[in-house]
């Protein structure tokens, strides 16, 4: 699948603010917005919180994969934030989570998501991508990282 | 009635169908279960043993000679004929409804090398066999193009299930020889094509111009593709007119019915039926409603198919086949190295070792439906004689007992299948094993896997109604999830494992939050009450 499309420079965040797991997400869900394809913003993050409540996406070294399903988006939608410092996203190895992956598609269609979520987090089993890419200082750099 | 009364020929065809119908069953049923064979060896057998050339001599009490010789000296009635061609077409029309097209067209590159091998030299190697023996005088003689048409085509669900109980499926070879099938099925279509096409432009088939091959080749490939292109471009128009009649069964019965007249029009432009049948079965393939009809006609072709196969067996005259069975010999063997090298060979280039080559190569060996129907339609046009029939049954039987014996054999040795161990590693089956505390809760998860599949816009497709065993597959991504009892196990190759965990913990996590509600339970648990309130109650007061 096309991995390039939903992931741009828009959707990208080097520099997270929040420091919550619900901060992060909300920050995420924003970023989401700017891919123009978002038609309730608070659907979206409710769907993505749904989630969470099931069981926490925070993976091991740092990675966490928020994602939803709702039919307030037209397509699938991707962001990518970093926040290095980290934050408690109740990781199954219990460290901070820094890199975050979120996507979110229309429930009621069908199409990748998991297999989206799964493609573009591959190259984040690499150590050395998890380090280039905290020390990314462009998306442009990032999108390279995991795209090529 | 005495024992040597001769029924009415319509009564006659009854018994025949009848007797036909319990015999393949029970035949096919006590070779798989006690043997472990395929099924459809059984119901050859039964065909032979009781056919007019054996058994069939004989009177049956009260009923004489159910089995004889037709009238015309034909070995079967052509009440018992049209049933077999009408099997025929249905067996064609689910297969051409099985075949994943999207795997067809963009799947592995080894599948279609291997598959274009297997073809090429099956049809050489069979084609050469009748002009080495003297049965056919040149390449373009009817007896050389049947007898390459017959060796083509690979049947390839004996060694699908001969994979799946190995657990083999999603192998490197189990993904190629499945690929190779679809190609296979394909090619060995357009070959029968341009092989009836040449035999009736010809005539006796001898008077026939290599000049005039081209145009033939060109007509037959031509309507094969024609039909193909309009039957994938307006699929899914049909199948919205189709959706209009709602009931499952009447839109089973209407693709059946256009499958037929397909058919049809494929015999009047000198094509054979199952040709047609195929076309439609493929054209529908790619629509929503493939499920639908293959439900729906799997019934009929459960009862019908064996029939086929046991009219095919009757055919066999074992005085012909006796005088040629050094060549039939020689011919099952050619047939055995024609697959084992047509389709080792090319995968030997394709990233494979020895080992793997060789399980491609005799994973590609058995034959089945369309070798016997190639078969049936050259005895039934004259274009072939009992003997060359008797050769092509005798084909069939050895590779169908050889193939899954070989595969099965060639599994024993655990070594990698492929070159580059890098390769081997990535592609390495990893499993995902579950147990729940029951069958059914094993069954649920099973659905709910296949749901989330298919709405990742993945191809599932249950391998046999009688097991649940699926196919799971997108471009290069290919997994099996089967499972017996109270136990759910998805194989994938060790670079698609995340995605797989990743579909099956969200799945997981839909059953917890479900079983938590219904621990809840408050609106179920009066669901359950208003479901069962007044059963027993009302002391029939109501009834008038």
């Amino acid at each position: 699948m096309n991995l390039k499309k939903p992931l741009t420079v828009e959707t990208i965040s080097l520099d997270l603010q929040g420091d919550s797991k619900e901060a992060i997400l909300a920050e995420m869900v924003d970023l989401l917005v700017a891919s123009g394809h978002i038609r309730d913003r608070d659907a979206v993050l409710k769907a993505v919180l749904e989630r969470e409540k099931r069981m926490s996406t925070g993976m091991q070294n740092g990675i966490a994969i928020p994602h939803g399903k709702t039919d307030s988006v037209d397509c699938l939608v991707a962001a990518l934030g970093i926040k290095r410092a980290g934050v408690d996203f109740g990781a199954l190895d219990g460290q901070p989570s820094n890199i975050f992956v979120m996507t979110v598609s229309p429930d009621s269609r069908t199409g990748p998501h998991i297999q989206f979520l799964a493609e573009i987090s591959r190259p984040l089993n690499d150590a050395s991508v998890r380090a280039k890419l905290l020390a990314a200082t462009s998306p442009d750099e990032v999108l390279h990282l995991l795209i090529g | 009635m005495s024992g040597s009364a001769e029924l009415h020929p319509l009564v006659q065809f009854v018994f025949q169908l009848g007797v036909l119908i319990v015999l393949t069953r029970v035949g096919g049923y006590w070779l798989r279960r006690w043997l472990r064979l395929p099924g459809v060896l059984g119901e050859l057998i039964v065909g032979m043993l009781i056919g007019p050339y054996a058994l069939g001599r004989f009177a049956w009490p009260g009923l004489g000679h159910l089995f004889g010789l037709a009238a015309d000296g034909a070995a079967v009635s052509p009440e018992l004929h049209a049933v077999a061609t009408f099997a025929s077409v249905v067996l064609l029309f689910l297969s051409g409804l099985e075949t994943d097209l999207s795997a067809f067209l963009r799947y592995s590159v080894v599948g279609t090398v291997v598959g274009i091998g297997g073809v090429v030299f099956s049809f050489y190697l069979g084609a050469g066999c009748a002009i080495w023996f003297g049965l056919a005088s040149g390449w373009l003689d009817p007896t050389a193009l049947f007898l390459g048409a017959i060796a083509t085509a690979t049947s390839v669900g004996i060694s699908a299930r001969i994979l799946s109980e190995r657990r083999k499926m999603a192998s490197p070879e189990g993904v190629t020889i499945l690929a190779a099938a679809v190609f296979d099925d394909v090619l060995g279509i357009i070959v029968l094509a341009i092989v009836v096409g040449m035999v009736r432009a010809g005539g006796d088939g001898r008077g026939i111009a290599w000049s005039d091959i081209l145009l033939i080749a060109g007509k037959a490939f031509g309507f094969w593709i024609g039909a193909t292109a309009i039957g994938l471009l307006l699929a899914r128009r049909f199948s919205r007119v189709l959706k209009y009649f709602q009931s499952p069964e009447a839109i089973a019965a209407l693709a059946l019915g256009f499958a037929l007249l397909l058919a049809g029009l494929s015999e009047m432009v000198g094509l054979a039926m199952i040709i047609g049948a195929y076309i439609m079965g493929l054209s529908l393939s790619r629509t929503d409603l493939v499920q639908v009809i293959q439900k729906e006609v799997e019934g009929l072709h459960n009862v019908l198919v064996p029939v086929f196969f046991a009219t095919m067996g009757m055919m066999v005259d074992f005085g012909a086949v006796h005088a040629v069975l050094k060549v039939g010999i020689v011919y099952s063997l050619l047939a055995v190295a024609s697959k084992v090298l047509g389709c080792g060979l090319p995968a030997l280039f394709c990233g494979f070792n020895r080992h793997g080559a060789a399980r491609v190569g005799v994973g590609m060996l058995p034959r089945g439906e369309v070798a016997l129907i190639v078969a049936g339609i050259g005895l039934t046009s004259g274009a072939i004689g009992q003997d060359v029939f008797g050769i092509a049954i005798l084909m069939t039987l050895v590779t169908t007992l050889l193939g899954p014996l070989l595969l099965a054999g060639s599994f024993e040795n655990p070594a990698s299948g492929l070159r580059k161990p890098e390769d081997a590693a990535k592609a390495e089956s990893k499993e995902i094993v579950l147990s729940f505390p029951s069958p059914d809760m094993a069954d649920f998860m099973r659905a709910r896997i296949v749901r989330a599949f298919r709405q990742e816009e993945f191809y599932v497709y249950r391998l046999a109604p009688d097991t649940p065993t699926y196919h799971i597959r997108k471009d290069e991504m290919f997994f099996t999830l089967e499972g017996e009892g109270d136990t759910v196990v998805l194989r994938v190759a060790a670079q698609y494992e995340p995605l797989a965990r990743l579909v099956v913990v969200e799945e997981m996590l839909a059953l917890r939050s479900m079983l938590h509600m219904a621990q809840e339970g408050v609106n179920i648990e009066s669901m359950e009450h208003d479901l069962v309130a007044g059963l027993f109650s009302d002391d029939g007061e109501d009834n008038p």
